[in-house]
């Protein structure tokens, strides 16, 4: 039974977040988007691989509040299959909606969002420049 | 065996002991001791009293006070508030000053706002990186109209003992009164009002194995201070607290101080060495830190920072494990333990900690199943978080 405060889909994400930690060193050109900050309470960094336009894969690390890594988590699930013009699953709010995240802690899921949003940009950014290119050239542009 | 919830929040609340209940269930039923204790125009308002004052008395044998000086109360948080508001508004033509800490709990630093609010000047003294306040500091802020100085004798977040005693005898020799918050550490530290100076102190039941709803102030006899209530009624306690009084609640607590003087010292060498066992079972981890003076705290609590793992998630991490954790943050603020911003730890490690307090009930097994778990949660959140973050 979730504690009070969570829903069961946020216990569900919290307690096995599918697409947690990094791609592995060997694994290709990753577009790595970063947001947030720890002493503030939320930073998440979001990796995606990506082929032709398209996520191949989302991976996620998140250091925050469970709803945070929910969110994070349900983003990494969905992302694979999308093209990069339409990334985003699901506006961010609704994704709260569905979280049933407390309008109090909507904040920590534009972080989510920021992180996200920057990791597609940097993705475009590999894609623009080609294939030779890789996210540690382009990071943080 | 997984245990369905270890329960290590003592300093949040105690449940209450068997022995403790035992006794006030005999003064509830119609063939107990239920009468009001007020009426003592006949036998059964008289038994309730006698039950009342003997409880009186044990209350006043923990803190080496007479029974005359204990006046109850619902509990700590108004024994603050008549101690505080009831001195400074009742002696506001002697001084207009106050002294007390940033560390002291939200009952004590909430009346010194109203004061202020009333026309009076409180200093807000800052610890140490150990929490203790220094004698030095509390005399440096002492003035010429200050009437009282309050601060607690065991801190409600880091466990960390003040040598109340110093400050009382500076108190003393100055004039300024002293009010000592004892709800964390009655039954735990020793406490003698007379050899300790102590003017004032505030008491509870629910943090000692008795019932929550009374509490007690202690205000010494000779000289009496100077007080003015907050509740008027009925005139009980010496015009000090009207209202019937709870006899079962009462009762209950001075059976449960009565049983915490008898076995405080045996007490705290179990609870010493459970709260060690707990500590060393957390240094695998690494990236930890002890928040408080490493010995000069109550027995059973331990308040530790978990570096790289944020407060929410790690309390999230743990549901069959019942701690307490420095942050606030289900809220949107996201505040960090007022306690430990003032010892000087950085917001993360403040929303990062956990605080354990230990108990009667706590034994070796839940000690052991409390450093696995929390092991496993800190690893876990700490391979989730960014590896800057974890490192």
């Amino acid at each position: 039974m979730p504690l009070p405060g969570y829903s069961p889909l946020v216990e569900g994400y919290f307690t096995h977040p599918a697409g947690a930690g990094p791609w592995p060193q060997d694994a290709g050109p990753i577009a790595v988007g970063d947001a947030g900050r720890e002493d503030l309470g939320t930073r998440v960094r979001f990796e995606l691989r990506c082929v032709s336009g398209i996520v191949t894969g989302a991976r996620f690390q998140a250091f925050g509040c469970p709803h945070t890594i929910a969110a994070a988590a349900w983003l990494a699930e969905h992302l694979p299959g999308r093209a990069l013009e339409s990334a985003n699953p699901m506006p961010i709010l609704e994704l709260g909606e569905l979280l049933e995240v407390p309008t109090e802690k909507l904040g920590r899921l534009l972080v989510v969002e920021d992180a996200l949003q920057a990791a597609v940009e940097n993705a475009r950014l590999i894609r623009r420049m080609g294939p030779e290119s890789n996210a540690e050239q382009v990071q943080g542009i | 065996m997984t245990p369905t919830c270890v329960y290590m929040d003592n300093a949040a609340t105690t449940p209450v002991d068997p022995r403790v209940a035992e006794v006030m269930i005999e003064c509830l039923t119609a063939d107990g001791c239920f009468a009001n204790p007020s009426s003592t125009g006949h036998a059964p308002g008289n038994a309730a009293r006698a039950r009342v004052e003997k409880a009186r008395a044990q209350v006043a044998a923990l803190i080496g006070a007479e029974s005359t000086a204990i006046v109850w109360t619902s509990g700590a948080t108004e024994s603050n508030n008549l101690a505080l508001l009831g001195v400074a508004r009742a002696q506001r033509e002697r001084g207009r000053h106050l002294v007390t800490a940033r560390t002291e709990h939200k009952a004590v630093l909430d009346p010194c706002k109203q004061l202020e609010k009333e026309g009076f000047e409180v200093t807000y003294l800052k610890p140490g990186a150990d929490g203790i306040v220094r004698q030095d500091a509390v005399a440096a802020a002492l003035r010429n109209d200050t009437l009282l100085v309050s601060l607690m004798q065991a801190n409600n977040e880091i466990g960390v003992i003040q040598d109340v005693g110093a400050v009382g005898k500076l108190c003393r020799e100055r004039g300024v009164l002293l009010h000592v918050d004892a709800a964390q550490s009655a039954g735990k530290v020793r406490i003698d009002v007379n050899e300790q100076c102590i003017d004032l102190l505030s008491l509870t039941a629910h943090k000692a194995y008795g019932p929550k709803g009374i509490g007690a102030l202690y205000v010494r006899r000779q000289p009496r201070p100077l007080m003015l209530p907050l509740v008027f009624g009925g005139g009980q306690e010496w015009g000090l607290r009207s209202g019937t009084l709870p006899t079962h609640q009462i009762v209950g607590m001075g059976r449960a101080y009565e049983i915490a003087g008898r076995e405080l010292a045996s007490e705290s060498e179990r609870l010493v060495a459970l709260r060690e066992r707990l500590w060393a079972g957390l240094q695998p981890l690494g990236d930890i830190e002890l928040n408080g003076h490493p010995t000069e705290r109550v027995a059973g609590l331990l308040n530790v920072s978990f570096a790289g793992v944020e407060g929410e998630s790690l309390l999230y991490a743990l549901p069959k494990l019942a701690v307490s954790t420095g942050s606030a943050c289900t809220s949107a603020s996201h505040e960090a333990s007022y306690v430990l911003r003032a010892l000087g730890r950085s917001d993360q490690l403040a929303q990062s900690s956990l605080r354990f307090s230990l108990g009667r009930f706590s034994s070796e097994s839940d000690v052991d199943y409390a450093i696995g778990t929390v092991s496993e949660a800190v690893r876990r959140l700490r391979r989730l978080a960014p590896s800057s973050v974890a490192s």
